[in-house]
């Protein structure tokens, strides 16, 4: 019988990205994979760390598995088994707890355990880009990973010290990588990694890197997930215009106020922020531009943050992710006085989901009455939901094939609880 | 896949002899360490801390590229963690220091000829000392920030007619007032390229004044210390 395995993916798109090829790897070897633990002989978590409430959702996932039931084969990996291994495997003894590092050599790992030569996850040589593509497993698009590591140490952030210094990909590799997911059947890639813009092997940057990548004679979509504004040159405004690249970034933007974003060390104004949403506004005047905001970063005033609540209302966000600062141990920023007390936080973090979500409306309004390109993936009772090329889920009364892009004319937008779908229906 | 693929990023660290220490007041002192195999470009900063601890702290580098050790300019901080115990540090001991890192550097394609002001407040002067040891910038003028003329840091190192040293709580200095003042007075110009270094305080007073000067951002490049 095909042994099951089971993944829980918490955190970032690389993360997504490591667990997608992991899958892949594992249906490869005859595994029947599944998104969650009931009746698997194999789980594997692979958390996040960026927040306290994401080591928290970790060790939710892992415990409540093991209440459920869980006897199989456990495995924690992710940036939380990077920061935590030694209490992670003190309170799961019987977990594997395998690094960022070691991550690529899960499936052999796994193997070895079945062959009952368990090996210490520690001695497996990996790699951050050990990864052979991902390819049908749980989602219609494919990750793309280009990066890993980031050196930019903004005063709040753990991830240098989990995924350590900036690495990235050899071009050839990323290149062969698309093409053959391409060849898999994906019909978008996203491009992924810690810290994206600074992507950098022997002299080639980001921009030349993705000029490559649109050069590619296949068709496919292009997706640049989230990127810091740091480090944008010309060449990339420019190729933002290819009609292979779709019209959406996460940029980060973390605070509008600027001397939050100094004592953040941000590498970037928020005035040089507007200018770059105002470029891209050039190239499209509906670019989805979807972003992260802290609140109640250490010194931050009522001022500040007005700012920050400002900034959502004028630069018309398709998205906010809103986080409460929370204090990451070995961080500048834990070592900051001006703490903002939990109550303030949760007020301003409530007062900003609002705006954000009434800008978020606002901004899908828009597509009222006009065309998309929607990537199916998710097909049931009667119903079908994907993604326009500006990343904004659409929702089609109608069953239709997965991943396959259909021409859909928006026609209203439905409230499903905190969620805004566009309804549309199929004009080809 | 995976030919050439560097098989992880951890962060390397290594021990480094202490090969001299030199106090230049009370309370800042430049440790010189053994180099290794360690490479840097002017501008970057390593982390450093004590053998038998486990915290490390951010420090410039100070020294030129080219030098066959490693220098910081570390001024102790009252009550903080890692910088007394550096300073408690002998001659012939050991630090612990992380591989050198960070982006405020020179840009290379801008013409030997281009035009720096480079404006410190304190310690924040180290990576200018090792931008101008290292033969990074020729134009250039050093403005800093310090509250005494003692806390001129080996200024020698400088032109003379390219240094200007604001003290604020004492009238020794080539300009009495802060940097910001002396800022206000005089323009450098648009197409200077300025790089900040220091407290989060004068870095958010000089962003504004640049701005009213006319100065783009994209020329304005600065490093936090804290
Ligand atoms: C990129 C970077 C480069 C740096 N380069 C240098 C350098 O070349 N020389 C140097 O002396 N420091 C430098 N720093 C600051 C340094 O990393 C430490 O923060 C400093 O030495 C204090 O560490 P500590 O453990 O003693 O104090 P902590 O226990 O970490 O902090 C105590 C408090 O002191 C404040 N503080 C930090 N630095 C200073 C300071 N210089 N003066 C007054 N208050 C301060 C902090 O805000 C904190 O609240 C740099 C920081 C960064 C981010």
């Amino acid at each position: 019988m095909k042994k099951r395995i089971g993944f829980k993916t918490l955190g970032c798109r690389l993360n997504q990205f490591e667990t997608d090829a992991l899958a892949s790897k594992f249906v490869g070897l005859g595994y029947e994979v599944v998104e969650n633990s009931k009746d698997t002989d194999v789980f594997i978590v692979n958390t996040c760390t960026v927040t306290n409430q994401s080591d928290q959702k970790s060790r939710y996932v892992v415990n409540n598995a093991l209440n459920h039931g869980h006897t199989g084969m456990l495995v924690i990996t992710g940036c939380m088994a990077n920061n935590h291994k030694e209490q992670l495997e003190k309170r799961y003894p019987n977990a594997y707890v395998v690094d960022n590092q070691q991550k690529s050599t899960i499936p052999q790992l796994v193997e070895a355990h079945y062959n009952k030569e368990i090996l210490p996850s520690n001695q497996n040589v990996g790699g951050v880009f050990d990864y052979a593509p991902a390819a049908e497993t749980f989602h219609t698009r494919s990750m793309i990973k280009i990066q890993d590591g980031c050196d930019n140490y903004c005063t709040f952030c753990i991830i240098p010290k989990v995924r350590g210094r900036a690495v990235s990909r050899p071009v050839e590799d990323i290149l062969e990588n698309i093409r053959q997911v391409v060849g898999f059947g994906y019909k978008e890639v996203v491009i992924t990694g810690v810290n994206i813009s600074r992507y950098n092997y022997n002299g080639i940057g980001f921009s030349a890197l993705l000029k490559q990548i649109v050069d590619i004679k296949l068709d496919f979509r292009v997706r640049i997930s989230s990127i810091e504004p740091d480090s944008f040159d010309e060449e990339f405004f420019e190729l933002l215009k290819h009609p292979k690249i779709t019209p959406h970034l996460h940029l980060c933007l973390q605070s509008a106020s600027e001397s939050v974003l100094l004592q953040m060390r941000r590498m970037y104004t928020y005035k040089l922020y507007k200018r770059i949403v105002e470029r891209l506004r050039e190239i499209d005047p509906r670019f989805n531009i979807t972003t992260d905001i802290i609140v109640g970063f250490p010194g931050e005033t009522e001022a500040d943050f007005q700012k920050s609540l400002d900034a959502v209302e004028e630069l018309s966000f398709g998205h906010v992710h809103t986080f409460k600062y929370s204090k990451r141990e070995d961080t500048r920023a834990a070592r900051m006085s001006n703490v903002v007390p939990e109550q303030d936080k949760t007020l301003r973090s409530e007062e900003l989901r609002q705006a954000a979500n009434d800008s978020k409306i606002n901004y899908r309004q828009q597509f009222i009455g006009e065309q998309l390109h929607v990537l199916v993936d998710t097909v049931k009772d009667g119903y079908s939901k994907g993604y326009g090329e500006y990343y904004v889920p659409v929702k089609i009364n109608q069953s239709l094939e997965r991943n396959r892009l259909y021409t859909v004319k928006i026609t209203g937008i439905e409230a499903q609880g905190e969620e805004h779908n566009l309804i549309g229906v199929v004009q080809n | 896949m995976g030919k050439g693929v560097p098989a992880a990023n951890k962060i390397k660290t290594d021990l480094h002899e202490i090969l001299d220490i030199r106090h230049l007041t009370d309370s800042t002192f430049v440790l010189r360490i053994e180099k290794k195999d360690l490479e840097f470009e002017a501008g970057q900063h390593v982390c450093v801390g004590p053998p038998n601890g486990i915290h490390t702290r951010e420090y410039s580098i100070y020294s030129a590229e080219q030098d066959e050790y490693i220098e910081i300019l570390v001024k102790e901080v009252e009550n903080g963690l890692v910088s007394p115990s550096l300073k408690k540090l002998q001659k012939g001991g050991y630090v612990v220091v992380e591989e050198p890192v960070g982006y405020f550097t020179i840009n290379k394609d801008l013409p030997q000829t281009q035009k720096y002001v480079f404006i410190a407040s304190g310690t924040g002067v180290s990576p200018f000392h090792s931008f101008v040891l290292s033969g990074k910038a020729e134009n250039y003028t050093l403005l800093h920030g310090v509250k005494y003329a003692s806390e001129a840091y080996e200024s020698e190192a400088y032109d003379k007619d390219k240094y200007v040293l604001c003290t604020s709580q004492e009238d020794k200095g080539t300009f009495n007032g802060r940097v910001t003042d002396y800022l206000k007075a005089n323009h450098f110009g648009a197409d200077a390229h300025y790089y900040l270094c220091g407290n989060c305080n004068m870095i958010h007073d000089v962003y504004d004044i640049l701005e009213e000067q006319g100065v783009s951002t994209d020329n304005i490049h600065a490093e936090v210390y804290f």
